[in-house]
């Protein structure tokens, strides 16, 4: 007997077994639960996604001019107006203190919908404890492709993952051979945790699939103290494009050991992560000209869209940075899940995960190039295009796909 | 892998082994002294390298020039430090041994408390310095220059230290106390002044290599993490309480590292090190120059 | 000495037993998972310390490398159960069985180490067994084992929302840990160690039974540990090589005994009791701020005790215990 299947069953039912969480349906506020790492090696990432779930907060409680779902009016309509109340917690990327921190968060906070985590592994556990509560869960970054083929219900992926951002990065590949552009060997690189082995998992196959020579896969420990022995080997292998999968303080080493060692390869193509980082570029920029990255914004987009611009501006007060890959991806996530729980009329998990399951966003209400926001029957949203941003003086803009790009990739990098 | 691959490997090894030796010989300082494991060392370390950043970002002052404001600042540090836990950590009566892991344990964690608190949790990088992405080459073989000032600087400072503790009186009241602290009491010598100074001169050197670091590292309130353990092995490695041994461990550490990265998976560099020292004392118990 | 010796153990044993029947009934009054949550913990690191305390309080080889058995012990049990579909129960015991035969084959070398050393070895041991895990890809590497959770059921240890059978299981870990303790105080092996801490040069005189004693204490803790990580592996239902052998546990198993008095009987619970819900609590309600004040006071505290009671905590509670257990 599977108890996700018999969850399906039971759906209808569930609603009632569930009263004492759907009383609260009628108060002023809507309380979502968000779950970061805001103390230890990655509390950069926390601090600045409170930041972006507090801009979208603000966005969905006062009243804005903006095209964006629930911008305009104050608070939800369908919940008669109430105000989203954030309460945020801190895993310090440890899937037992995430586990433990939604199951608070859903029972002593009463949270009617969880949202999170930056690190896959931590999603792992939380989106298993929103699974058993019947809670949904969010995953606003996590870009790992194992997240939503485990048969989770209340699982839900508005932005792309690896395999996604990797398929965007070869059909490049493949355009630019298209073009004459000599491309036949990959170096990749890539840290030991969940993300960069996912990364590099979903580039092999598709080197494989599409006839690119991997001349060099270095799987290196994340956090090292030094990168010297590996920027060797890639420069040994001398391939024509290097593919980082990196954080930041890594992604940092990366280039400034390529410096030292007089390695300057063709072309970087970057799997995000380290490098859509402010603090990558302000260490290093000045070696970057050029470095390709996937993204699933773009800054660039305010041109088309000026909303874009304006709530680039909102974000920037509050945390000094302008949106970048994350921020945005979880600014983006507060926002589908209210527009769900005002479309469910209310804070059931069950009558939630009912609307999330009919959401159906078009691309231009939001802030990313997407074409729109609809989840398969995985959870996953598989029209959030990714799209490839260029570094280029000092800001990225973006190069394909063609529909989005504003400019033409220059390569090799400079 | 070409001879050329090889002898580059090598001397990026001895590079950073000799880096590693200056990280590390504070820490040999401060137990050759008084017997003590310091086990915040790394975030000492992290300290060091964020008054360079600071004293960069807000006077321009190169890490080259500061590297002796560093030391400075570090060594006052170290000496409170001594003076506000360590002091009463060695008085315990029961379990010395395991009240100083863990009050310099708990140290660490409120000091990276502290940096996450007071310079937030971004990363943090000294840009455009003097000798940042300055890198030489011979025949090929590519030598970074802050690395290479930073060995330069571990040989100095290893030499100096050498010195210092055979020719000076302080050297020679350390060696005493170090000996047997009962006695130099009785000969007038103030045992904590003594200590406190100490460790204001090994966390002096971690300012040094501190300074060096943050020319080509990044900076961030848990960087230390990364660096405290392959001190500790260093340290190890070479003999407790020995100041020579802590040179000689850093190289061999540097070197086996590099050699390691050409034989397997780099993500499994460490496994290397961490064997070469299982190795070692395994057949050395007190490592290669401690004493017997 | 003999008489109140026996009866201070007669009266430890009441006091247990007393403890653990109070402890048992109290989740019936506390419903709250977030607080079941806490006291789950508790128990488990409490047990956990109480295993660590054997080899490293007792027997005085400080290892803070025991995440590698608590580690193997998770991953034996993910393992058989996602691989071969054998049942958790059997994967508890096959990882006990392998973590004290490893223990052993380590202690064999490394009981020569002193001080310094020794602890060093075993922290790399246990830093190295993380790195091969990472790199494992039959183990899952760094993408770990998601242990799926069908239902209710007590044969393969899994429950969606009830936190009640993990709390009888905790506790009952927590009593067999200290019953092993209480048992090993008056036993040969026990008077051995005592003997050897009070007077090194004895080590010589005893020689090989010392020895083959502390391998017997290593197996013990180390089984015992291995237990505690198939628990956590079946509670949190999924394990990765950083969340389950990382240098944190190691600290976490010894932090509990040093802070209630280590190679005491009653400390590493004690501790565990302070400890745990401090480091939750904190995180919990302070660590939302994401400025780091969590740590700055769960770090200033083990500053605090640790130099003002170097002896445990344990010794404010009955200041007689203290000639025991030096």
């Amino acid at each position: 007997m599977n108890i996700t299947r018999r969850n399906v069953l039971l759906g209808a039912t569930a609603a009632a077994a569930f009263a004492p969480l759907t009383s609260r349906a009628q108060t002023a506020e809507v309380v979502i639960g968000v779950i970061y790492p805001l103390s230890g090696a990655s509390a950069q990432i926390g601090v600045d996604a409170q930041k972006a779930f507090e801009t979208a907060a603000d966005l969905i409680n006062k009243n804005y001019d903006f095209g964006l779902p629930l911008a305009k009016g104050e608070g939800l309509p369908g919940l008669g107006g109430a105000k989203i109340r954030l309460v945020f917690a801190d895993h310090q990327a440890d899937p037992q203190k995430g586990r433990a921190e939604a199951e608070r968060l859903i029972t002593q906070e009463k949270v009617c919908a969880v949202i999170g985590t930056y690190q896959s592994s931590v999603a792992v556990t939380v989106s298993q404890i929103c699974e058993r509560y019947q809670i949904p869960f969010l995953s606003a970054d996590n870009s790992s492709p194992s997240l939503h083929r485990r048969g989770l219900k209340f699982y839900f992926r508005a932005a792309p993952h690896d395999e996604m951002f990797s398929t965007a990065m070869f059909d490049f590949f493949d355009a630019m051979k298209k073009k004459g552009t000599k491309i036949e060997t990959l170096a990749l690189f890539h840290e030991d945790t969940i993300f960069g082995t996912d990364s590099s998992n979903a580039q092999l196959k598709l080197a494989k699939e599409r006839g690119y020579k991997v001349v060099s896969d270095i799987k290196y420990r994340a956090n090292s103290p030094s990168l010297t022995a590996e920027v060797q080997q890639l420069k040994a292998a001398n391939a024509d494009v290097l593919m980082p999968s990196s954080y930041t303080t890594d992604g940092i080493l990366l280039v400034k050991t390529m410096a030292e060692l007089g390695y300057k390869p063709n072309a970087i193509v970057a799997q995000d992560a380290g490098f859509s980082e402010k603090a990558l570029y302000d260490a290093v920029g000045d070696k970057l000209e050029g470095v390709i990255s996937r993204g699933s914004f773009s800054l660039d987009l305010a041109a088309k869209r000026p909303m874009v611009g304006k709530i680039n501006d909102m974000f920037k007060e509050r945390s000094g940075k302008d949106f970048n890959d994350y921020s945005s991806r979880q600014f983006m996530g507060l926002i589908v899940m209210a527009d769900a729980i005002n479309r469910a009329k209310s804070t059931d998990g069950d009558k939630i995960r009912e609307a999330l399951v009919a959401t159906d966003m078009p691309g231009d209400v939001t802030i990313m190039p997407w074409k729109r926001v609809k989840f398969d029957e995985t959870g996953q949203n598989n029209d959030a295009d990714p799209v490839l941003l260029q570094y280029v003086g000092g800001k990225f803009v973006t190069i394909f796909p063609t529909q989005a790009a504003v400019a033409e990739a220059s390569w090799p990098m400079k | 892998m070409t001879a050329e691959t090889i002898i580059q490997s090598l001397a990026s090894g001895l590079l950073m082994g000799l880096l590693y030796g200056l990280i590390a010989v504070g820490l040999a300082l401060i137990f050759g002294l008084m017997d003590v494991v310091n086990f915040a060392h790394g975030e000492f370390l992290m300290i060091a390298m964020y008054v360079t950043f600071f004293l960069f970002a807000f006077f321009a002052i190169d890490p080259l020039l500061s590297a002796p404001l560093v030391a400075a600042a570090l060594f006052v540090f170290g000496a409170v430090v001594y003076l506000l836990i360590v002091r009463f950590a060695v008085r315990a009566k029961a379990n010395a041994g395991m009240v100083q892991i863990f009050s310099t344990f708990g140290l660490a964690i409120v000091m990276r408390g502290l940096a996450q608190y007071f310079f937030t949790p971004d990363y943090r990088s000294v840009t455009n310095s003097w000798l940042g992405g300055k890198t030489v080459s011979v025949a090929g073989i590519f030598l970074p220059v802050p690395q290479l000032v930073g060995a330069l600087l571990a040989i100095a400072a290893f030499g100096a230290l050498y010195l210092f503790i055979n020719r000076t009186d302080f050297g020679r009241a350390l060696e005493a106390t170090r000996e047997d602290a009962g006695a130099v009491a009785l000969v007038g010598i103030d045992k904590n002044k003594v200590f406190a100074l100490g460790w204001g001169l090994g966390a002096a050197l971690v300012g040094l290599s501190g300074a060096v670091m943050a020319i080509f590292f990044y900076i961030y309130p848990d960087v230390g993490a990364s660096f405290a353990l392959i001190a500790y092995v260093t340290v190890a490695l070479g003999g407790f309480g020995s100041v020579f041994g802590a040179f000689a461990g850093g190289i061999l550490v540097g070197l086996v590292e590099a050699t390691t990265a050409l034989i397997l998976p780099p993500s499994l560099k460490s496994v290397g090190i961490y064997a070469v020292y299982l190795l070692v004392v395994f057949i050395r118990p007190r490592g290669l120059f401690g004493s017997m | 000495m003999d008489t109140s010796f026996a009866g201070r153990r007669r009266r430890d044993l009441v006091v247990a037993f007393c403890l653990a029947a109070i402890a048992a009934v109290v989740p019936l009054f506390v419903k709250d998972v977030y607080v079941q949550n806490i006291m789950v913990l508790t128990l488990m690191y409490g047990a956990l310390s109480q295993s660590w305390n054997i080899l490293s309080g007792y027997c005085g080889q400080i290892s803070l490398g025991h995440a590698l058995y608590f580690g193997i012990g998770a991953y034996t049990t993910a393992l058989l159960f996602t691989k071969f579909g054998v049942l958790p129960w059997f994967g508890m015991l096959g990882g006990g069985i392998i973590s004290a035969i490893i223990a052993m084959a380590l202690g064999y070398p490394c009981f020569r180490l002193r001080g310094h050393y020794f602890v060093i070895a075993t922290i790399v041991i246990a830093e190295i067994g993380l790195l091969l895990f990472h790199n494992w890809d039959w183990a899952g590497a760094a993408l770990g084992i998601d242990i799926p959770v069908r239902g209710d059921s007590w044969l393969k240890f899994q429950f969606t929302r009830s936190k009640l059978p993990y709390f009888y299981f905790a506790l009952a870990l927590a009593c067999v840990a200290w019953f092993v303790t209480w048992w090993l105080e008056d036993s040969k092996w026990g008077y051995w160690w005592r003997a050897v801490k009070d007077n090194p040069d004895a080590a010589e005189s005893l020689g090989v039974v010392v020895f083959n004693s502390k391998m017997g204490a290593a197996a013990v803790s180390a089984f015992l540990v291995a237990v505690g990580g198939s628990f956590y592996a079946q509670f949190v239902s999924y394990i990765d090589p950083e969340s389950v052998m990382g240098f944190q546990f190691s600290l976490l198993m010894a932090l509990p005994a040093v802070l209630g008095g280590i190679g005491t009987l009653w400390g590493p619970l004690l501790g565990a009791i302070i400890l745990i819900p401090l480091t939750e609590l904190t995180r919990s309600f302070i660590g939302g701020s994401g400025r780091g004040v969590d740590l700055i006071v769960y770090g200033g505290l083990i500053i605090a005790i640790s130099l003002a009671r170097p002896q445990g905590l344990v010794g404010l509670f009955s200041p007689k215990r203290k000639e025991v257990a030096r």
